[in-house]
């Protein structure tokens, strides 16, 4: 697969690249503490804050286009929550504000993930005393989302490769079996995992 | 004399009720390489999973005591266990499986920082591992973004960096193309600990191994030089095998 699905641009060079990762870090979470706590309506804020962000992403010579697709992609579950916004009075300034909110600080974790290595932004967190076994996790899942994806996307061929019955009924009721699959695979491999953990001495 | 290993009589079912080993009885001296062949579901990863305590704690029933195994002379328990993982280094089939952390560094200092090394000699350790296996350099990578030969020799350098005195390799040359077999085969030819390992590659066997091992239905079917066992083609058609290609005609070429 595309080992590099996640992380294409983590491990680039720019100005932005070249950042310490605490500073990053620090940064970013600073810009989504402000974006959230402005007022409903504060347009110039929210303006400033964009144009913080397209100067950064601009810097960081990451392609436009790879951060709106990512944009886009994750969009569609914060729309979901302020959707219902709409039902209250005010509701379409309430939802613009939301709306512009969620695509800030979406915009922010972005460009963050995308300048930063993953690794080094669990380094900074273990330094800044984050609970170890909240770093552990993250570092795993980071860790085995390339896995998954990879042993998704395997299924998937092996299945296109003996499907001769077109229809999306049949592509959804194959896809409830390939969930239920990787769901198998995945506890078995997190046995395995442990197995190979405690074998080197974890307790 | 004490044994590097020793196992007695060892039995192990899995839940299900399926035996996968009935009565193994195996001294292995220092320093010997043993090459342990057989075929699919003959029990040999489930034989290795016992020889570093993994196997019977962790999933099946507490059938086996845990006397049944010997590692230098002391019975495997609760108690030992750390020492004992220390002692034995296992190295799994899949890469992914053993390579758990977000970058190689942090992996192969995963076993010393473990067992309580001090960090300034966790890195030493880290180092010496990898340039042990021909990756120096390869630190700050992450291990999605390695070859699947570079996988398993970070794998490998995460078991040196624990300084085994035993290594178990559960199929160190599968999915391995010609090249990363030949160099994987000079590296283990070249460390000194005693080593078990359970494959497929019968040319590796007679390349590497001073012993031969051949289990079949949880049990010892043959014992003996590997150039002696290989060579009997009854025996290894018998259990899955075949004489192997190096051994089909033995006049020099």
């Amino acid at each position: 697969m595309r080992a590099d699905l996640f992380d294409r641009y983590s491990y680039a060079d720019s100005s932005i690249h070249r950042l310490p990762a605490a500073l990053k870090l620090a940064v970013a979470l600073a810009i989504v503490i402000v974006t959230v706590v402005l007022p409903v309506g504060r347009w110039d804020g929210f303006m400033v804050i964009a144009l913080l962000l397209i100067g950064v992403a601009a810097a960081s010579r990451v392609p436009g286009s790879f951060i709106v697709r990512r944009l886009v992609t994750l969009e569609p579950l914060a729309l979901g929550v302020a959707g219902l916004a709409m039902f209250q009075p005010h509701g379409g300034r309430i939802f613009a504000t939301m709306l512009a909110k969620t695509t800030l600080c979406l915009l922010t974790m972005i460009l963050l993930s995308s300048t930063t290595p993953f690794a080094a932004l669990l380094d900074v967190m273990k330094r800044a005393r984050v609970p170890d076994i909240l770093v552990s996790t993250l570092a795993l899942m980071y860790r085995y989302l390339f896995v998954l994806v990879d042993e998704a996307q395997r299924m998937r061929r092996a299945r296109a490769s003996r499907t001769f019955r077109p229809g999306r009924w049949w592509t959804w009721r194959t896809l409830t079996t390939v969930i239920g699959q990787l769901f198998v695979r995945s506890t078995e491999r997190a046995e395995r995992i442990y197995a190979a953990m405690i074998a080197r001495g974890w307790s | 004399m004490t044994y590097a290993l020793e196992l007695s009589d060892l039995r192990f079912s899995y839940p299900d009720g399926s035996e996968a080993l009935r009565g193994i009885d195996l001294r292995v001296a220092e320093g010997e390489c043993v090459g342990l062949i057989g075929p699919n579901g003959a029990g040999k990863s489930t034989l290795l999973l016992h020889l570093n305590g993994i196997l019977p704690e962790f999933g099946g029933r507490r059938e086996a005591a845990p006397s049944m195994i010997r590692v230098f002379g002391e019975p495997i328990s609760s108690a030992n266990l750390g020492s004992i993982r220390r002692a034995v280094g296992l190295l799994f089939q899949d890469p992914d499986d053993q390579l758990f952390c977000p970058t190689v560094f942090e992996d192969v200092a995963f076993g010393p920082r473990q067992f309580g090394l001090v960090e300034a000699n966790v890195r030493e350790a880290v180092t010496r591992a990898l340039a042990m296996v021909g990756l120096a350099g390869f630190e700050t990578r992450a291990p999605h973004r390695l070859s699947v030969g570079e996988k398993r020799r970070v794998c490998l350098a995460g078991i040196l960096a624990c300084e085994p005195r035993i290594l178990v390799l559960d199929e160190p040359t599968s999915n391995l193309d010609p090249r990363g077999r030949r160099e994987l085969k000079a590296l283990l030819a070249a460390i000194p600990a005693t080593k078990i390992i359970a494959t497929h590659d019968l040319e590796l066997v007679v390349q590497l191994c001073t012993r031969a091992v051949v289990l079949d239905g949880g049990k010892i079917a043959a014992d003996g030089p590997p150039v002696d066992l290989l060579a009997d083609e009854p025996l290894m058609l018998a259990h899955g095998l075949e004489r192997p290609h190096v051994l089909q005609h033995r006049h020099p070429h």
